[in-house]
């Protein structure tokens, strides 16, 4: 295994928060697991982690917790994922002071960064505007002590005739060069060390289709020469199913789901995957899509259990429906589409985490029949367990919440929800 | 179909201190009534610059030196190409800024009111210390005062009676448009129409909600010198001079005309399918998520009912499922009201999805126009062919790179300018630049390859 | 072949460059005042004998009262062709004859050249400040901010003068006082500019490729925080020289020091006996500095912002 993570997390302090341990959630438990030669897809929206996490592992960004053990030995891995699940801290700390990338004092870290490396989306931001272009592409050489400074500019010519740019260039500077060009020197940067593993974050982005294609046939031509790894971050679901072999989803800093790419992306399983897959626009086929309501939670405080179910249009009783959203949510119908029935004196009040009163009302079975109804539409509905009569309103209590897992599916993949929650686990 | 504006041969030059920028080079297209226009094409190719220069809004180093626009009968562009064509090289952008003034000033009444755009960045297009209700407001306040003016005063006219009438024709004919605005008129309330349509579409609330808050619609009675003021107002068809420059007076209509462009801004967002409206037009730009500030960015654009609305790469700085929001909401609207759209987008996909015709722009020409199906089943330029391969699919097939660089416009290659770049190109091609040829109904291409012998 | 179109380019840049800098009138004026005043200065210092300047450091040449006895209580001359710029008087005595055109190419050499000192000195400082504190953060970026926070709540003249007075009041000193005011300034600006270039990912980059801290400081974010210092620099040495000849009008240096500042404070007592000249003349050689620096500078920036190039 080129690269595997366990529960890697990144939280980052709010500056200026008004206590210390508010927190920005940006990556949580993430469990990566990135093969030798293989082409890895990590896919999801701006701000869902993507680029922290894949940050993370080159230790750009240091983590907050978890491990990332680099070019370990399958058996090893094996062995340490025993040492984990059986809680023996003692040999898994053992492990992974070999492996992990954590453990390295900063020198052998800046020697290991030969064997890793990255290419970032901006082409325009991400060369210095005032390096010639061998420069450029000699500095991760020499740095990381590769080769000598002649070696390196030696190799820095050959290396741009590798990603396809004429020698000539050597002398010239980033902004006399389009975006695409400069992409490939970004890419001859990063694997001019020859890497084992490379992180590609949104690599097409800033460029044209016609570009596009160059560049993700020079990456492809590429790892089949020199067998790199790579994880390709983005948010173009072509272009991972252009390149990747297995992908992982990423929704509000956690993983929803991991696959191959042919299950992933045709037969996504769970409902975030399912709704992206139905948004992304494909050439010559207009269809149904799933709309999600809202916006992406607020990752300082992510919503309860699943991050998903506020937006999710399979949500059910246990997905981590809170007392306050179902009483927004019931207080909209009350007082909007169900004002006829209720009139004007209905009141939700929130007694506690378990609890919600509707107040102004005689008889439960209005409010019965109005949960009935609306369930299928508004999910959180279906957050209330019972409708009780008491004193002089109703009381609704509700489901308590269950914090999903990546569920292992019968064909390999995971999915983390709810949904996909073995039999065995036991049903509420 | 006839065609709400219409580009003929326009030609778009920068000038630089590195030379001329040919941005664009003769384009001919039109727009008909009704439909969603496609433009496509990678960056430099002057998909941008088109829109632009609709509106009006070029920069003042860019001269046209040939080319109309032509809006309603009138040449949006003939300040420019008369300048341009008067000085030739001695071209000033100091002098063309006078120009593009005046050029501003005959705009009024057509740009933001006749034709809106809707920028690419919503965060920029929308100013980040004012609310946002009060930029919908003020975009109407700025162009159709009357309009606002007719609201407030037919409110406050009307009476339950003419409510329970007004109830009573909506429930016939089942909101029909044209039947309101003749009662509303017939009446003497014109303008009520307005606000009670817009609640009867609503689809979040209950009928017996929606009655009651029309039945709420009469306003508190306005004080004789207010009523006078208003009365004024829509029988001008604007503010009177005397109004906007006299310093108390002008507060005084703008207050009133800015709170009713508030109402008439919570009407339109909710009808854009924003819930609790009349919360978010009181919020500021940075309050506000991805998708619901390009909501408001389209709604500033529609708040005049404008008869062409130019969105440039709408989706763009958005997630894919706020594209998706988006895309939708461009289906929705276009269904509702009466407008023509031109949607320029590098992402073809995308166009593919909303639109009724695509135009494939190169080097500031437009190469080929065909319907949405025929583009993509039967693409006729090179170009075209080939930037439909470049795209992934999901299907994984292979994907190719134009091979070469998009061409320095400043000294584009002769004849046709794809031509270094084109794997059929023949003798003819360096020479001599393409004439449009119609190979089927409703195709236009820009290719040699289509003439016929 | 290949270095041919290399060095063409490069050539081609120089030229827009200098294209883009010439198209700025203004501009072009300040920089031809600009290399009058550094042309005086050099020739001053070298050979001051080619512009008749006798006794460069002292307003007084050697003997010049034992040489010109009729001198001695001589009122001041106003301009005429003999002496273009008049002539003063100095000291209680009133030593007069003095030609005040002499007086004021004497001058600028040394306002020039301590402004120069000044701010190059002040510039050092507080570029390397800045950039440290800003990329690495934390407490030590903290300190700085603070000390140059105390440094700006005082007003600069003030604490100049202080300095001034703990550690004497002479020409080196004026320099030392001004340098202390001065590089919280820089220090800041290099702040701020480190501060936007440590975003780009070009840093990122570096640090994937293994560069360490000192590397990415020296390689990275210096050469790109340069640029715009250099431009300050240039519009600061105008700054300088009118703060220098305020600080020698009120009394900071010794009245023998030929500085613009100081023949003002001369052509103070005189001025009110209907003898104008001695004091506007240093004035307008000052302000015609500071103009001229600040009129090359803006056509610098124009050089050095890609924006304004096209």
């Amino acid at each position: 295994m080129m690269l595997a993570t366990f529960g890697l997390s990144k939280h980052f302090p709010i500056r200026g928060a008004f206590r210390a341990t508010t927190r920005l959630r940006a990556v949580d438990d993430a469990n990566l697991r990135i093969g030798s030669e293989e082409i890895v897809g990590l896919v999801g929206e701006s701000g869902s982690g993507k680029s922290t996490l894949g940050r993370c592992l080159l230790r750009l960004i240091e983590p907050s917790a978890g491990e990332v053990l680099f070019d370990i030995p399958d058996e090893t891995l094996k062995e340490y994922e025993e040492a984990r699940s059986n809680a023996d801290a003692a040999r898994a700390a053992d492990i992974a002071e070999r492996f992990s990338l954590l453990r390295r004092s900063s020198s052998e870290m800046r020697t290991l960064r030969r064997h890793m490396n990255i290419v970032f989306q901006d082409p325009y931001s991400s060369l210095n505007p005032r390096w010639k272009l061998t420069d450029v592409i000699a500095e991760p050489m020499i740095s990381t002590r590769f080769c000598t400074r002649a070696e390196a500019d030696d190799r820095a010519r050959d290396l741009l005739r590798e990603v396809g740019l004429p020698e000539f260039f050597e002398n010239r500077y980033p902004h006399e060069l389009s975006g695409g060009q400069r992409q490939r020197v970004a890419i001859a940067r990063a694997i001019s060390t020859h890497p084992r593993l490379l992180v590609l974050d949104e690599p097409t982005s800033a460029l044209d289709v016609s570009v596009q294609a160059q560049i993700l046939n020079l990456l492809r031509t590429l790892r089949d020469k020199y067998s790199i790894s790579m994880l390709l971050i983005t948010h173009n679901i072509a272009v991972v199913a252009y390149l990747a072999e297995q992908v992982y989803v990423m929704y509000a800093g956690v993983i929803m789901e991991r696959g191959t790419k042919a299950k992933v992306l045709r037969e996504p399983q769970h409902p975030y995957t399912k709704a992206l897959m139905s948004a992304v626009p494909i050439v010559g086929e207009r269809k149904v899509r799933t709309i999600l309501r809202g916006d992406p939670p607020n990752l300082v405080d992510p919503p309860q259990a699943c991050r998903f179910h506020p937006r999710c249009p399979v949500a059910f009783e246990i997905c981590g429906w809170t007392a306050g959203e179902i009483a927004e949510d019931l207080e909209f119908l009350l007082r909007g589409k169900y004002y006829a029935t209720f009139g004007d004196q209905v009141q939700v009040v929130v007694e506690s985490d378990e609890r919600l009163r509707v107040e102004g009302i005689s008889g439960p079975s209005n409010v019965q029949t109005l949960i009935d109804n609306e369930k299928a539409e508004v999910r959180s509905l279906s957050g209330i367990r019972t409708v009780i009569v008491q004193g002089g309103g109703v009381v609704l209590d509700l489901y308590p919440p269950v914090d999903p897992i990546l569920y292992p599916t019968p064909d390999g993949r995971g999915v983390k929800c709810l949904l996909y929650r073995p039999p065995a686990a036991g049903s509420v | 179909m006839a065609d709400v504006l219409s580009v003929r041969d326009l030609h778009v030059h920068f000038h630089t201190r590195r030379g001329v920028y040919r941005a664009l080079n003769g384009v001919h297209l039109a727009l008909r009534r009704g439909e969603v226009l496609g433009i496509a094409g990678e960056s430099g190719c002057g998909k941008t610059t088109l829109g632009l220069t609709t509106m009006a809004l070029l920069a003042r180093n860019a001269a046209i030196p040939e080319g109309q626009v032509i809006f309603d009968n009138k040449d949006l562009v003939n300040l420019q190409r008369e300048y341009a064509q008067r000085v030739g090289d001695r071209f000033r952008p100091k002098e063309n800024e006078r120009i593009l003034r005046r050029l501003g000033k005959a705009m009024t009444g057509i740009r933001g009111k006749r034709i809106s755009m809707v920028f690419q960045e919503p965060m920029t297009s929308l100013n980040p210390v004012l609310q946002v209700g009060f930029q919908i407001a003020e975009a109407i306040y700025l162009q159709d005062p009357a309009r606002l003016a007719r609201r407030v005063l037919a409110r406050s006219k009307a009476t339950p009676e003419a409510i329970q009438e007004l109830l009573g024709v909506l429930q016939k004919t089942d909101g029909d448009e044209a039947a309101v605005h003749d009662f509303a008129a017939s009446r003497g309330l014109r303008g009520l129409e307005e606000e009670a349509l817009s609640i009867w579409r609503r689809r979040d609330i209950h009928a017996s909600r929606k009655e009651k808050a029309i039945r709420g619609l009469p306003g508190p009675d306005l004080r004789g010198a207010e009523r006078r003021l208003l009365e004024t107002i829509v029988a001008a068809g604007s503010i009177p001079p005397r109004y906007s420059k006299v310093p108390v007076l002008s507060r005084i209509v703008r207050r009133l005309l800015i709170r009713e462009g508030y109402r008439a801004a919570r009407d339109l967002l909710t009808s854009l399918g924003i819930p609790h409206s009349e919360r978010v037009v009181r919020m500021y730009a940075h309050e506000l998520s991805g998708g619901m500030r390009q909501r408001v960015v389209v709604a500033i654009a529609l708040a005049n009912n404008p008869e062409i609305i130019i969105m440039d790469e709408p989706t763009s700085a958005v997630d894919v499922t706020v594209q998706a929001q988006i895309l939708e909401l461009v289906k929705q609207i276009r269904t509702s009201v009466n407008a023509s759209f031109i949607i320029i987008s590098h992402d073809l996909a995308v166009l593919a999805d909303v639109c009724d015709r695509i135009a494939i722009m190169y080097a500031g020409r437009v190469v080929e126009v065909s319907p949405t199906e025929e583009i993509l089943r039967n693409p006729l330029h090179p170009y075209t062919r080939l930037l439909i391969s470049a795209i992934p699919t999901l299907e994984e097939r292979p994907v190719e790179g134009i091979p070469g660089e998009v061409p320095d416009m400043r000294s584009p290659p002769g004849g046709c300018a794809f031509h270094p770049r084109c794997p059929f190109a023949f003798e003819k091609c360096p020479t001599l630049v393409p004439a449009s040829f119609h190979p089927a109904k409703d195709q236009v291409v820009e290719c040699w390859l289509f003439e016929e012998t | 072949m290949a270095t041919v179109t290399a060095t063409k380019r490069r050539w081609d840049d120089v030229r827009l460059s200098a294209t883009v800098f010439l198209g700025n009138k203004t501009a072009v004026a300040g920089l031809v005042i600009f290399l009058l005043f550094i042309g005086d200065a050099v020739i001053v210092q070298i050979a001051p004998g080619l512009l008749g300047v006798d006794n460069p450091d002292s307003v007084i040449p050697p003997q010049f009262t034992q040489t010109n006895p009729e001198c001695v209580g001589a009122p001041p001359e106003a301009p005429s062709w003999s002496h273009p710029f008049g002539t003063t008087q100095y000291g209680l005595s009133g030593i007069g004859c003095l030609d005040l055109l002499q007086l004021t190419m004497k001058a600028i050499r040394i306002d020039v050249a301590i402004s120069f000192f000044v701010v190059l000195t002040g510039a050092a400082i507080g570029t390397l400040f800045g950039v440290v504190s800003a990329y690495l953060g934390r407490w030590f970026d903290e300190l700085l901010m603070r000390v140059t926070d105390v440094f700006f709540s005082i007003p600069f003249l003030i604490l100049a003068l202080a300095v001034g007075y703990v550690v004497g009041r002479t020409l080196f000193n004026m320099a030392l006082a001004l340098i202390i005011v001065w590089w919280p300034l820089y220090a800041r600006y290099a702040r701020s500019l480190t501060l936007s270039t440590k975003e780009s990912t070009f840093i990122e980059a570096a640090r994937a490729a293994g560069s360490g801290r000192i590397k990415i400081m020296v390689f990275h974010i210096f050469p790109n925080v340069l640029p715009p210092i250099l431009v300050q620099i240039s519009l600061d040495v105008g700054t300088i020289i009118t703060i220098l000849a305020t600080l020698a009008f009120i009394g900071f240096l010794n009245v023998l020091v030929p500085e613009l500042g100081v023949l003002a404070n001369i052509g103070l007592g005189l001025a009110p006996l209907g003898y104008w000249w001695t004091v506007i003349v240093p004035g307008l050689v000052i302000t015609a500095f500071a103009l001229a620096v600040n009129l090359m500078g803006d056509g610098l920036r124009d050089v050095i912002d890609p924006r304004r190039r096209s």
